[in-house]
């Protein structure tokens, strides 16, 4: 838990004071983000030319003849590279969802909100929209000089071109998502030549505002009003977690003065009240006024604030990652049992997961009773039990299986179908019959289990539980 | 005392419904399959699937707006007030 008293929360006037988008969004002052060099802006580059790179890219992929990663909706089947997932195989989804959010836990206890900063979708496409912002626009004061013009010719160009890029590049977007549910290359196609299915164009349309929304308009709205995450952080962070904070000991007193002056002599700290660290931050927040919830992690403070310290000639890190242990002068341990902890819990379940992804069976049997009737009595005097078997392979190839039942001694296994063949991706029902002499039965109810084996595959077996009814002891 | 922007209203209302109907959606078709459970309409799974995370997105909205109407306080009403500061985005 982070100390309450450390943990100001300031009403922040954001420095990039103007009145656009007033009309739309009260109260809201637009941001511009000065452009920023540095180390985290590297990082956080790659980070996004990674994965829009991938975002991109992976529906096109191929794998074996179909597209590498592709949820088949229409079909309810999941590729992803040479698997398939079928609705039967949820529990995987959960598993998938436990791994994330204990990767969230242990990244959050770590350094706070990496995964805001440099991997979320909203900060990167945010990124991406605010590069063709500058590229149209120009750079921050040219921005708000723009801004702040009447309507001319030249200024409604200006905008219309970033509009038109913006739009163009969220219909791509668009295009790109509904990729992963409809295969892409018949879709893009289909695109080109306008002929696409409703539903299709419906998403394409929808994802595609959706991104120009979030990423051209609302941008840090979506972090502070929309996002949970930044809500419940404090929950996540304790003394021990490395956050990007101001180093208000050695900052203040701030203020501007000359290179050549010595901050000691001048009994001044070494923050020089540029305000860049305000310019540069994208939800427009002031560092130095402590940790607050609006802050994504982006560290683009820590890059702007170390290329002035540079120039001053004074020491790096006046805005850095630290833990609150530090400035406070306390020491500091960041392999902590908790991490420790969070790491080791990761790690088994990440592998678990993994381990059995890759050894599941693509092979599924439900069994389901017949309701009408509990049981029923033969010519011959036997009890029967009727089910109806639901065979599903999921495996990439066709297979022919044999079925047997166990459970009880002496039961018969009755069906009308000669050979048991499912092809791959099908899902078969077979109705069987399963009788027993009723000397055989000491209860009333019985557990039995079927058995399937693919004839030609050895690995491929499943056993499912039964319920066999008798008459009444 | 409106202090909340009306773009947190707005997505006070919209998104948490727009997520649990995502999560809804998912729920739901898993376990039933449009082309059994609507065996009787001409329609497309993916159609199905977007109209079902449609009336749920709806579902949720409602609920969202009812809960911000009740949620305004009672003094409003007697005093004629309309603008409260937990009020709906309207």
């Amino acid at each position: 838990m982070t100390d309450p008293q450390k943990k100001q929360t300031v009403n922040v006037q954001p420095i990039a004071a103007d009145d656009v988008g007033q009309s739309l969004y009260e109260k809201r002052q637009k941001i511009y983000p000065r452009e920023v060099h540095g180390i985290f802006a590297a990082l956080r580059i790659t980070g996004l030319f990674v994965l829009l790179g991938l975002y991109y890219f992976v529906p096109w992929m191929v794998w074996d003849g179909h597209q590498a990663v592709l949820f088949d909706l229409p079909a309810r089947k999941f590729y992803i590279l040479g698997m398939v997932f079928w609705p039967q195989d949820f529990f995987y989804l959960a598993l998938l969802l436990i791994v994330a959010a204990l990767a969230l836990f242990f990244f959050t206890a770590l350094a706070g909100r990496l995964w805001c900063g440099y991997a979320c979708p909203q900060t990167v496409w945010t990124d991406a929209f605010l590069w063709i912002e500058r590229w149209v626009e120009g750079s921050r004061p040219k921005q708000m000089k723009l801004d702040k013009q009447p309507m001319s010719f030249n200024k409604f160009r200006i905008k219309a071109t970033k509009h038109l890029i913006w739009v163009v590049f969220s219909i791509f977007t668009g295009l790109t998502f509904v990729g992963y549910f409809s295969p892409m290359r018949e879709l893009a196609v289909n695109f080109i030549n306008f002929d696409l299915g409703p539903w299709e164009a419906f998403w394409i349309f929808f994802y595609g505002f959706a991104t120009y929304g979030n990423a051209g308009w609302l941008r840090e709205q979506v972090c502070t009003y929309m996002c949970p995450y930044a809500r419940f952080q404090s929950a996540m962070i304790d003394n021990d977690t490395l956050i990007i904070s101001y180093d208000e000991e050695r900052g203040e007193p701030r203020g501007a003065r000359k290179k050549s002056v010595n901050p000691k002599e001048a009994n001044l700290g070494h923050c020089i009240d540029c305000t860049i660290c305000v310019q540069v931050c994208p939800t427009g927040i002031d560092i130095r006024d402590g940790l607050q919830y609006q802050c994504i992690g982006c560290a683009a403070c820590i890059d702007a604030c170390d290329d002035v310290m540079d120039k001053m000639g004074y020491p790096k890190g006046l805005v850095r990652y630290t833990t609150e242990n530090i400035l406070r002068g306390h020491s500091t341990h960041i392999i902590r049992p908790r991490i420790i902890l969070y790491a080791v819990i990761l790690a088994v379940i990440t592998f678990s997961s993994f381990f059995a992804i890759l050894n599941r069976t693509p092979l599924a049997m439900d069994v389901i009773r017949d309701r009408n009737t509990l049981f029923r009595e033969t010519n011959e005097g036997l009890i029967e039990n009727v089910y109806t078997l639901k065979l599903i392979n999921m495996d990439q190839a066709n297979h022919e299986y044999s079925l047997s039942v166990s459970g009880l001694e002496g039961l018969n296994l009755k069906m009308d179908a000669v050979d048991i063949v499912v092809e791959s991706g099908d899902v078969v029902e077979l109705p069987v019959r399963v009788n027993i002499d009723p000397e055989m039965l000491q209860q009333r109810s019985s557990e039995i289990s079927f058995h399937l084996d693919a004839i030609d595959a050895e690995e491929l077996s499943v056993t499912e539980e039964a319920r066999f009814l008798g008459p009444r002891r | 005392m409106n202090e909340i922007p009306k773009t947190q209203k707005i997505v006070a209302i919209l998104w948490p419904s727009f997520i649990t109907a995502g999560i809804a959606t998912i729920l739901f078709f898993t376990a039933f399959d449009p082309n059994v459970v609507f065996v009787d309409y001409d329609i497309s799974r993916v159609g199905a699937y977007s109209i079902g995370f449609f009336l749920f997105w709806i579902f949720g909205a409602t609920t969202a707006v009812s809960t911000c109407f009740f949620l305004r306080p009672c003094d409003s009403f007697n005093q004629g007030k309309s603008n409260s500061s937990t009020g709906t985005a309207s």
